[in-house]
């Protein structure tokens, strides 16, 4: 492919538009090769860029195309297309993943936590100092984050049988917990229906 | 309305807002500055980073290295068997918990058949064609609570796998994609903006042909008689009921294939698809039919 000529006609350019990049197939310009028609005009001349030169004129459109409006393939396309927005969860009958959906119950207690956009309970595990310091993370915390904050206390010195060294935020909503206390803190949030 | 009124109303209005929090506290617009280079006593110091060194530059050694000794990893004797590893075909892994997990989020119709665009698009799989992947591997993490009955499309998987799948009334072909139809697969949208015309898929190397067309793995260009004889015996190894997929009421759903030459669910190669107008553009002419028909 040695000169992409460029062209007003649109439907031209559907072919010559990037067909040296991506097509391995083969390289087709939408023009089957009339030489008699291109090589006097195009193979002398270098221009500096794509964009400096001469749009090219009479191009014979030889290839013959339908154009089908509202083709009842377009639902393949559709289901091609990336999601706008990430979807929300029909509720099931049953989960075998394990994933639990938010429950109603979940607004009854004097503090929320609110599910991620990907519907998962915002509790994570940090690691610092290069893993030896675990940090266990509880985000998104609405309402009163001191009462929520002595529960899981109790809760995890109860279950761990040590004292258990907490962290609150509360302008960045958040509780750290030191050590790793993921499972235990989910399956926590998850009996609260959050 | 004086004074009074406004700072009993702003009072009513915190009241009934939620509490002021980091995620949704702004500075007022134009209140900031970004700083400049400082000039004073610490203002060219080396923040806190000491000189020169690991401080400064954060340059753990990397894995492996010795200081200066002949590292363990170059003393011993070479293993042979990873020559030649950044050139082999990688199947990045998708396990069916994965795979369970992305169905119960609603994030795959399960109505439809799935292939390799329809899990990357659920944005839980990473997956690059520029290196050496070749598609889905999937694994057999989570074989046992495994639910879904779906028409799927991987390119590799192993027995266990495939008898996951078949025991609840589903279907399943490995299927070859070649590198650049991958990069279709994984964002078509991008090349339908493209404005060029589907290509064809390629059909695989010649160390790859026997895996696809095996009935065993299910290979796509296998003899479907034999894919289904073969069913049955993985059913009988297994020993589970295969259940009859011709009385399903979504049969039609299930017998969805593509062809060897196809890349995408519905669209045939030599098709230039239109996002903006939502016009499909069919070639008629009798060179391109004969060439995208090959």
């Amino acid at each position: 492919m040695a000169t992409v000529l460029r062209s007003r006609c649109a439907f031209a350019r559907l072919f010559a538009g990037k067909t040296g990049q991506i097509l391995n197939n083969s390289i087709d310009l939408g023009i089957k090769s009339a030489p008699e028609s291109l090589s006097a005009t195009s193979v002398t001349r270098h221009y500096s860029s794509y964009s400096k030169s001469p749009f090219a004129d009479k191009i014979t459109e030889q290839y013959n195309y339908e154009i089908v409006k509202n083709p009842p393939e377009w639902t393949y396309v559709e289901r091609l297309l990336p999601f706008e927005t990430i979807p929300q969860v029909k509720p099931k009958d049953s989960y075998p993943s394990g994933w639990v959906p938010p429950k109603e119950e979940a607004s009854n207690h004097p503090y929320f936590m609110r599910r991620t956009k990907n519907h998962e309970v915002p509790i994570y595990l940090n690691l610092y100092d290069r893993g030896q310091r675990k940090i266990t993370k509880l985000k998104r915390i609405e309402g009163d984050i001191w009462s929520m904050n002595d529960e899981i206390k109790s809760l995890l010195e109860k279950k761990a049988n040590k004292y258990v060294e907490t962290r609150v935020h509360e302008l960045g909503t958040f509780i750290e917990v030191k050590g790793d206390y993921v499972n235990e803190l989910k399956e926590w949030a998850l009996s609260k229906g959050f | 309305m004086g004074s009074r009124q406004i700072t009993e109303k702003s009072l009513s209005m915190l009241r009934s807002l939620p509490r002021i929090s980091l995620s949704n506290l702004r500075d007022n617009p134009g209140s900031k500055k970004t700083s400049k280079r400082g000039r004073a006593q610490h203002g060219g110091d080396k923040h806190g980073a000491g000189n020169k060194g690991s401080g400064q530059r954060q340059n753990y050694m990397r894995l492996g290295y010795e200081t200066g000794n002949n590292p363990f990893y170059l003393r011993v004797p070479q293993e042979h068997y990873y020559r030649g590893h950044h050139l082999r075909r990688q199947y990045p892994p998708l396990s069916l918990l994965q795979l369970q997990h992305i169905i119960d989020k609603d994030r795959v119709d399960i109505n439809k058949p799935i292939d390799i665009a329809s899990i990357v698009k659920t944005g839980t799989y990473n997956f690059y064609p520029d290196q050496k992947h070749f598609g889905i591997n999937l694994t057999d993490e989570g074989i046992d609570i495994f639910k879904a009955k779906i028409n799927i499309e991987v390119q590799w998987a192993s027995e266990q796998v495939i008898a996951a799948i078949e025991r609840n009334g589903g279907v399943i072909t490995t299927a070859y994609y070649d590198p650049h139809s991958l990069y279709l697969l994984k964002n078509p949208k991008k090349f339908f903006e493209s404005g060029q015309a589907i290509p064809r898929r390629m059909i695989p190397p010649p160390d790859a042909i026997e895996y696809y067309t095996n009935p065993e793995n299910r290979g796509y260009l296998a003899d479907p008689d034999k894919v289904s004889e073969e069913r049955l015996k993985l059913a009988q190894k297994y020993g589970y009921q295969l259940p009859n997929i011709e009385s399903d009421p979504e049969y039609s759903m299930f017998c969805e294939r593509k062809d060897p030459r196809q890349i995408f669910f519905g669209l045939e190669p030599g098709w230039v698809v239109n996002l903006k107008d939502k016009f499909i553009l069919k070639p008629k002419d009798e060179e391109l039919l004969q060439y995208y028909s090959a």
